[in-house]
């Protein structure tokens, strides 16, 4: 054990992704913006993709993204391990292969010990290693409040592009990982989670989704996105609009950690929350029996969340066995895609017969 | 009386620590918040609804002002006596679960092991969440919860998972401990026959 007498969490003022900007702000901020073209650039700033994917040649295309934050949790190197998972993530989702990446820090080191700062490499470079990912660089500025994150580089076929837009109705929704972790985290920083509680969110922030990539590559996807800062309804929000088609949400399937429900009723409800119900609120019809405390938890932001796909019904089944064959334990069946109404997100409590 | 809290310049989640200790050290017929963003309004409103409290908003310039009054039906119904996390995440029709802590050893032999043995029982206590409901220490049980015990970082780690925590105050006294106590709520014979009468089942130690 190192000598720990900072709470790294008690130094900034967001929490992982829940430190994003607004969604809100983040469009007026590039809307009308005039960017260059290039016809092999297949996905680009304007979709609002997981990364943006740049062809090479017939056969093969770079995949690049990058994600960097303030510390959600105490530990430097649970931090250094969770910030490179969510970096890493954007690639998965996909679809990609991640080769290299850079290390993008700022780093107070005005009021902390530089040997923090290397628990966190260490922590990047574990989950790196897991990947088989190579270092090849990287950034570090003096700021006055701690940040890390990875810019990442991978490789794809461009004929094999998961994107989030796709849907077809019929297609049932797969959330690989449990949401909560922007609530676990505020409650985290108030001292009111539990050790156990800590590890095991932990743990599943600094986890890949490389697992759930590898099996998704088995099947038939029609979309995919991963959920990180604009919580689930937002991300699924980015999969509906100019689909043509809406979604389904049961809230009783999804995985999610019980105690952020408890603490969202306390009012533990990062910012980043209320944003991205500002932001998508106007998609998303909530059935009159789900409750407020649910409401907040499928806004609430995710660091390193799951992965969402839309997959054939038919093959629904056997892609849900095949993760969970795999260890992603969690991974269920949360909702799908319908053809009306339109471009709407229905959440309901338990599973409604589609109307005729 | 109308009890005021200067919330402004603090980040989530600090308004609604402040709000939650004060809470917990007084009861409150009336009280107002002052609050300089949207998410802190929404998360003082979240947390005053919870409480019992009947919650307005006015705007003051940039900043708001959160209002709020106990309702009849909350009356007496204090955070001390049950946190929230409990009340909430037992679903209706969940199994609630005692234990009654009347010992500070666990079985009969050497008093070392039976020392380690209760100690190990406190932290795996948490498996049974969330059916887990509440936890009372009576006789020597009480030192458990005083400081310097080792045991009472598991007990707050319970507290904080919603778990609620009573400890009976003659007991205390007894062990002049009265002043040590670092975790649960004192309580008196009345609320303990009381809590076994509502739970579903009450193990023994």
């Amino acid at each position: 054990m190192t000598q720990q007498t900072i709470r790294l969490t008690q130094t900034v003022k967001g929490a992982g992704c829940a430190a994003k900007l607004a969604p809100g702000d983040l469009d007026r901020a590039l809307c009308g913006l005039d960017l260059p073209v290039d016809d092999n650039l297949l996905v680009g700033l304007e979709r609002a993709d997981d990364a943006g994917v740049y062809r090479i040649s017939d056969d093969l295309a770079l995949v690049q993204t990058i994600d960097f934050f303030p510390p959600m949790v105490d530990d430097p190197y649970r931090f250094g391990q969770i910030a490179a998972a969510n970096a890493l993530s954007d690639i998965y989702a996909l679809g990609g292969t991640p080769k290299t990446a850079m290390n993008v820090v700022a780093f107070p080191a005005k009021t902390m010990d530089i040997a923090i700062l290397r628990l966190i490499i260490e922590g990047g470079l574990s989950v790196m290693r897991e990947a088989g990912v190579v270092l090849v660089g990287g950034h570090t500025v003096e700021d006055g409040e701690l940040k890390y994150g990875l810019s990442v580089t991978g490789v794809i076929h461009p004929q094999r592009i998961l994107t989030k837009r796709n849907l077809r109705p019929g297609d049932a929704l797969i959330l690989t990982k449990p949401l909560g972790t922007g609530i676990v985290a505020t409650a985290m920083k108030a001292g009111l989670a539990s050790p156990g509680l800590t590890e095991t969110v932990s743990r599943a922030m600094a986890s890949l989704n490389r697992e759930a990539a590898l099996v998704m590559a088995g099947f038939t996807i029609h979309a995919c996105t991963d959920i990180t800062g604009f919580g689930f309804l937002g991300h699924l929000a980015e999969m509906v609009v100019d689909s043509g088609y809406g979604v389904r949400v049961q809230v009783e399937s999804i995985p999610h950690y019980p105690e952020a429900l408890a603490w969202a009723d306390m009012g533990l409800i990062p910012a980043g929350a209320y944003n991205n119900r500002n932001f998508r609120g106007s998609f998303v019809d909530f059935g009159a029996d789900v409750a407020q405390n649910w409401q907040d938890l499928l806004f609430d932001p995710q660091t390193s969340g799951g992965l969402l796909m839309a997959v054939e019904a038919t093959s629904a089944g056997a892609l849900l066995e095949a993760l969970q064959a795999k260890g992603i334990a969690g991974a269920a069946i949360v909702g799908e895609v319908v053809a009306a109404p339109s471009e709407r997100i229905v959440v309901n409590s338990k599973m409604t017969k589609e109307p005729l | 009386m109308t009890t005021e809290l200067d919330c402004r310049k603090l980040d989530c989640p600090a308004p609604v620590l402040q709000l939650k200790e004060l809470l917990e050290k007084q009861t409150t017929p009336s009280l107002a918040v002052l609050v300089d963003n949207e998410a802190a309004w929404q998360n003082v409103h979240r947390f005053l609804a919870y409480q019992g409290y009947a919650v307005a908003m006015e705007r003051q310039g940039m900043d708001y002002r959160v209002l709020a009054t106990r309702t009849a039906g909350a009356g007496g119904v204090g955070l001390a006596e049950e946190a929230p996390v409990a009340v909430r995440q037992r679903q209706s029709g969940q199994k609630k679960i005692l234990v009654l802590v009347s010992t500070d050893k666990m079985g009969h032999g050497d008093d070392g092991l039976g020392g380690k043995l209760l100690l190990n029982f406190l932290k795996t206590l948490k498996e049974m969440r969330p059916e887990l409901w509440r936890l009372v220490f009576i006789n020597s049980g009480v030192t458990l919860t005083a400081a310097g015990a080792e045991t009472v970082p598991i007990l707050q780690g319970l507290v904080s998972e919603g778990v609620s925590i009573l400890v009976c105050g003659a007991c205390l006294t007894h062990y002049h401990l009265l002043d040590k106590k670092e975790v649960g709520e004192t309580t008196n014979m009345l609320d303990i026959v009381t809590s076994m009468q509502l739970a579903d089942s009450v193990i023994t130690v």
